[in-house]
C-alpha cells in the first residue's frame, strides 16, 4: 500500500495466487480484454516461450476519481510452477490482498491444497497470516466433466470461510465479481487499521 | 513510521510536504543530467513521482518491472554471498540505457538516458540525489495521517457503485 496526501492517491496490490495452469493469467487477460484502455495499464506477461507465466504478470486498473481521490489496484499473478516458489515470495511481497485460483479438476485437489500452504508459508515468512491478510477464493475451470464438488472443495481448501466464486475464467464467468469482493474487502481492511 | 520500512510491506503513507521534497530532488537530477527519464518509486513497484519525458514510457508498467528486477538481482546477491541487495543495475541499449539504484531498503530510483550522455556523469548526480532522498526518508516524522483516515465510509459507498457500472458486462 502507498499512500501520497498531496496526489491524493492511494495504491494497492493484488495478487492471484495459485497452482501452475489454474488460470491466473487468464483472469488478468480477461480484466484487461474487457476494460477501456481508460481503466487499465498495458498488460505485461514475463512468461516462457511457451506462454508459462515466468515472473510474473501485471496491469494496474484507475477506477477513476472517487470523492476527489485516486485509488489505483495492481493487479499481479505469481508463476504457478513448483519449481518458481522464490518468485512467489518476492511477488507476495506487500500485497494488500490475494485471490486464490484453484483449479476445481479432481485430479488438481493435491495441488490446490500444496500451493494454499505453499501460500500460508510465504505469509507466514512475511509476519502475516491467511488469518488476517484479506483474500477470496476462485474455483476455476467450473466447465470441466472432471470438476471436484464445490462441497468438497470448500471442505479441503476454505478452512477460513472466506467469499468463494465459481468461476470459467477463459469466458469470463465471475472474474469481475471476484475481482470487486477482493477490493472491497482491502478497503475494509484498511478502513480497520 | 520509518519510511524506510516501506520495502518490508509495510504501508508507506507520504505527506504533502515529503512528497514535495522528493519532487524538487527529481527536478535537480532531472536538469543536472538531461536524463530522459527519471521515475521515483517504491520497492513494491508502485510509482510515486517523475520528471522528463513520461507520457512515452508506460509508468506504471516501468516501476512494476525496475521492482521485479531489483526482487530478482537481491535474490542472486544473496546467492553469492552478499548481505545486502546489489546497489545499482546498469542496462545498457543501442540508443537508450538505464540506470536502477536503490535508495534505502524500500525504494528505486530509475533514471533513462540517452546512450551519449556519460554513465559516469549520471552515477554521479544520481549518487547525490540518493543521499538527499535518503536523508529526507531517514528523517521523517512518524505520519499522523492513517491509512484509515484516508479512506472513509463514504468513499467505500462510492467505490461500489463505480465498481458495479465499470464491472458491468
Amino acid at each position: 500500500m502507498y499512500i501520497n496526501w498531496a496526489e491524493q492517491e492511494i495504491n494497492l496490490k493484488i495478487v492471484y495466487y495459485g497452482p501452475g495452469l489454474s488460470g491466473k493469467t487468464t483472469n488478468l487477460m480477461h480484466i484487461y480484454n474487457k476494460l477501456d484502455s481508460s481503466m487499465r495499464s498495458e498488460l505485461v506477461s514475463l512468461s516462457t516461450k511457451e506462454d508459462r507465466t515466468l515472473f510474473f504478470d501485471f496491469m494496474q486498473l484507475e477506477i477513476g476519481e472517487i470523492k476527489g481521490k485516486k485509488p489505483k489496484f495492481n493487479l499481479y499473478t505469481v508463476p504457478g510452477q513448483v519449481y518458481y516458489s522464490n518468485s512467489r515470495r518476492i511477488i507476495l511481497n506487500g500485497a494488500d490482498g490475494i485471490v486464490f485460483v484453484a483449479d476445481s479438476q479432481k485430479e488438481r485437489n493435491d495441488e490446490n491444497l500444496d500451493t494454499l500452504l505453499d501460500l500460508e508459508n510465504n505469509l507466514i515468512d512475511k509476519g502475516e497470516s491467511l488469518q488476517d491478510i484479506p483474500w477470496v477464493l476462485q474455483y476455476n475451470k467450473r466447465d470441466l466433466p472432471n470438476r471436484e464438488s464445490v462441497s468438497v472443495l470448500q471442505k479441503k481448501l476454505n478452512f477460513w470461510g472466506v467469499p468463494y466464486f465459481e468461476s470459467v475464467a477463459h469466458r469470463g464467468v465471475a472474474v469481475f465479481p471476484t475481482l470487486k469482493e477482493i477490493i472491497k474487502r482491502v478497503i475494509v481492511h484498511i478502513q480497520s487499521i | 513510521m520509518n519510511l524506510n520500512k516501506g520495502g518490508n510491506g509495510q504501508p508507506i503513507v507520504l505527506s504533502g510536504e515529503m512528497y514535495k521534497s522528493i519532487a524538487d530532488v527529481l527536478t535537480d537530477l532531472s536538469s543536472k543530467t538531461r536524463a530522459k527519464t527519471i521515475i521515483f518509486a517504491d520497492m513494491n513497484g508502485h510509482p510515486i513521482t517523475q520528471r522528463g519525458q513520461t507520457t512515452e514510457i508506460n509508468i506504471p508498467n516501468m516501476a512494476a518491472l525496475a521492482a521485479g528486477d531489483f526482487a530478482a538481482t537481491a535474490e542472486m546477491a544473496k546467492m553469492v554471498g552478499e548481505k545486502k541487495r546489489f546497489k545499482y543495475l546498469f542496462h545498457e541499449g543501442e540508443k537508450t540505457n538505464i540506470y536502477l539504484s536503490n535508495v534505502g531498503e524500500g525504494f528505486l530510483l530509475i533514471v533513462v538516458f540517452d546512450s551519449d550522455i556519460a554513465l559516469g556523469m549520471i552515477r554521479i548526480f544520481t549518487k547525490r540525489a540518493i543521499d538527499t532522498l535518503s536523508e529526507l526518508l531517514a528523517n521523517a516524522k512518524e505520519e499522523e495521517q492513517k491509512a484509515s483516515k484516508f479512506l472513509d465510509v463514504e468513499f467505500s459507498n462510492y467505490l461500489n457503485q463505480e465498481l458495479d457500472k465499470a464491472f458491468n458486462f
